[in-house]
């Protein structure tokens, strides 16, 4: 389970200060929404370790993860856009997902490819795939890194309505799947409504479940 | 209490390596700029106090009218060939676009003596003139009018190729609204394209002033005598010629505050970087008087460009290039160049990589600066001051001259060209920590594989220019070999302005004539070659 508890942290500068506290599980898609602004990506920042808070607890499995660097959390995330390097092929951005020297990289690889329904583009660099196959590429390096957690970043919204479709299921089904303790920020209520098990609200810096 | 944190030194990868690696080149750079601003003070302080020659005012107001009438010039130049140049579609267009781009690496050594090749007393113009008309045709290129002109042909091209940069810039919606309005050409500059451009100029008019204020090889040759002089000459003239370290000092002290002053006073303006790719002109034509003015402002511009480099081509594929072929010490200077050249590249690659991968790997704002400020001060030391600092370090530590000159030059003709090879690099890298740092440190991706999977695949065509621009730079150089080199060690630039003094015009072509090709090849060549071995764009 990964549990935050009070986490708090405050922009310099800023007036608002954030207080969040939430509970997610294994095997289950944890939505938060809230309007444009209202600090999702502060909540995943601090989740991944890019942000530190003044104060509070995040534990995975009793484990404290504050101390970690964002390299060493056991976490994946999915960014929107960015989400692999364009100059390099798809096997190239899956590899980088795998230790090095790991030997049978090029099965695995391959193996996590044909999980996401995309086999076949190994060669392609990442700048000629379109949204869809990004994320569905992206979601493999997830599956190869094999981290407990993972973390989506408005993930779905750059993407046509029934590429979104396809790429929800995906998620939700490797989630269960993997066991995956997976957390989606998100201002579409569509999402939210096809992915989450569990839902919070982000307003004026705190968590409301519900 | 609540705490902020720095949030971009999270964001960023751990990369102490690198930190300590740009710290220690920062540091030892700015440590030599300190040993040579020492050596030239105690130098000052320990000569013996007989009357110097040197007339530092009058140098210093030669220099500044000259390089303020450059800088006026170039702009105004530079400006009208980028608004042509932005406006017309034609074939070719590509090869005119990277000749005036190739004007920062063209030596201005070429520039001069392809000035005289044209508009000399036994230049192709003076020529024509006697075979059509009996007469010789008069141009007075030795002194100021000579000095400009070549200064105008280099800067103004370098000038037009950045404007057309920021031209080339301007977002395509705002260009369809303009068009849409019906703007006229002169409405259309004013409105769309001087807004794009007069943010670029105060910083472009500052690299255009200290390029001219530091002048060494154009001034040596058509200066035309002591009243032309400008600082940098007048200090080689002082140490090689009148044995004057004390006026040469002080010259020297006097150009590197003036220089230091005009870089503080930059580093408030945009940044300008180096263009060197393709172009592309918009759909939207303007009318036919405006394309009159824009042709016969282009044709004027290739003229005025071209003809010098045409001159020198033609010339010096000559009887000179046996002469000079059957010479070793000609051989000797091509290898010694190509050499140095080769060399210099690659520490200037190695240094701007180490500084510029330090930089972009710290959040701390003044750390940045530290890492990457001592890369700059070499523009306030210019080659000629740069080089008087390590002939006192080499003498004052009991060494010859000639024993320490080649790593000497190798190691001047380095610093000289990593300013631009950093504003070349660190943008991309600063970009790449940015936009992906997020990405490489959830990866956990290591130091090494961060640099060959992610950043060396996306700089390629970077790198290839930085070597490129350091190769030419290295290639070209006069000022640093002028007070080095000696009989058994030279380069192809001081064989040739030795040639020159003796009157061995033939041969001087023959060298111009090689230097140009050697320059072109390396400039269009080492930024393809890189990207494709790269090649990580489309």
């Amino acid at each position: 389970m990964l549990e935050a508890d009070h986490l708090r942290f405050t922009h310099r500068g800023a007036t608002r200060h954030f207080d969040l506290s939430f509970v997610a599980k294994p095997g289950e898609v944890t939505a938060v929404s809230g309007q444009s602004g209202a600090g999702k990506s502060t909540l995943l920042d601090l989740i991944a370790g890019f942000l530190v808070p003044s104060a509070g607890r995040l534990t995975l499995a009793g484990q404290d993860l504050l101390p970690l660097p964002p390299e060493q959390r056991p976490i994946s995330i999915l960014f929107q856009s960015e989400t692999l390097f364009e100059h390099l092929s798809a096997y190239q951005n899956l590899e980088l997902g795998l230790p090095r020297g790991v030997t049978g990289g090029r099965q695995k690889i391959e193996a996590a490819l044909n999980e996401v329904g995309l086999p076949g583009v190994l060669k392609q660099r990442a700048d000629t795939l379109s949204g869809g196959e990004k994320q569905r590429v992206a979601l493999a390096r997830t599956l190869l890194r094999d981290r407990p957690v993972l973390l989506l970043d408005e993930p779905f919204s750059a993407l046509d309505d029934d590429t979104r479709g396809t790429i929800r299921t995906l998620v939700k089904s490797l989630t269960e799947r993997q066991q995956w303790i997976t957390l989606l920020v998100s201002h579409h209520v569509d999402d939210v409504e096809a992915l989450a098990t569990r839902r919070y609200q982000l307003r004026d810096g705190m968590l409301f479940e519900g | 209490m609540l705490l902020s944190p720095r949030s971009s030194n999270l964001v960023l990868p751990h990369r102490p390596l690198r930190l300590i690696a740009g710290a220690g080149v920062a540091a030892a750079i700015a440590a030599l700029v300190a040993l040579v601003l020492l050596a030239i003070l105690a130098a000052a302080a320990g000569e013996p106090s007989r009357q110097s020659s040197v007339d530092v005012w009058h140098l210093v107001s030669m220099t500044a009218i000259q390089a303020g009438l450059t800088t006026v010039l170039s702009l105004l130049v530079g400006t009208a060939l980028a608004w042509a140049l932005n406006r017309l579609r034609f074939p070719g267009r590509d090869l005119i676009v990277g000749l005036f781009a190739s004007a920062i690496v063209t030596p201005g050594l070429i520039v001069a003596f392809g000035l005289l090749s044209v508009w000399g007393r036994a230049g192709w113009v003076n020529q024509a003139s006697l075979a059509l008309t009996g007469q010789p045709l008069e141009v007075p290129l030795f002194g100021l009018g000579g000095i400009l002109a070549a200064h105008v042909i280099l800067d103004a091209s370098f000038a037009a190729r950045i404007l057309l940069a920021r031209l080339d810039a301007i977002p395509e919606k705002r260009l369809k609204t303009g068009q849409s309005l019906g703007l006229g050409a002169w409405r259309r500059f004013e409105v769309i394209d001087w807004p794009m451009l007069r943010t670029t100029l105060p910083g472009l008019a500052a690299i255009i002033f200290l390029l001219a204020f530091t002048s060494f090889p154009i001034v040596l040759l058509l200066g035309g005598g002591p009243a032309n002089q400008t600082l940098e000459v007048a200090i080689y003239a002082a140490v090689r010629l009148d044995f004057d370290l004390r006026g040469a000092v002080t010259l020297a002290l006097v150009q590197i505050g003036i220089c230091s002053a005009i870089i503080i006073a930059a580093s408030a303006f945009a940044p300008i970087s180096a263009s060197t790719g393709g172009s592309t002109p918009p759909r939207w034509r303007d009318g036919t008087a405006a394309r009159i003015a824009q042709w016969t402002v282009l044709v004027f511009g290739i003229v005025g460009f071209a003809l010098p480099l045409l001159a020198i081509l033609i010339d010096g594929v000559g009887p000179g290039i046996i002469e000079v072929a059957s010479r070793p010490s000609f051989w000797k200077a091509l290898g010694t160049s190509l050499l140095l050249g080769s060399g210099s590249a690659l520490l200037t690659l190695l240094l701007a990589l180490g500084i510029g991968m330090g930089r972009a790997a710290s959040g701390i704002p003044l750390l940045r600066v530290g890492i990457g400020a001592p890369a700059y001060a070499y523009l306030a030391v210019p080659a000629v001051v740069l080089s008087l600092g390590a002939f006192l370090l080499v003498r004052n530590a009991g060494m010859l001259p000639e024993v320490a000159a080649p790593l000497v030059v190798l190691l001047a003709n380095a610093l000289l060209s990593l300013p631009f090879a950093l504003a070349t690099l660190a943008p991309p890298l600063d970009a790449i920590a940015e936009r992906r740092g997020r990405l490489i440190r959830s990866l956990g991706l290591s130091d090494w594989r961060q640099f060959t999977a992610v950043e060396w695949p996306l700089l390629g065509r970077e790198a290839g220019v930085v070597l490129a621009l350091a190769f030419c730079f290295s290639l070209g150089d006069l000022g640093v070999i002028a007070l080095f080199g000696t009989e058994d060690f030279a380069t192809l630039p001081l064989l040739m302005y030795r040639a020159l003094g003796a009157y061995r015009s033939n041969d001087a072509a023959a060298i111009a004539a090689l230097m140009l090709v050697i320059t072109i090849a390396a400039f269009v060549l080492l930024p393809k070659l890189f990207g494709k071995l790269t090649d990580a764009r489309s």
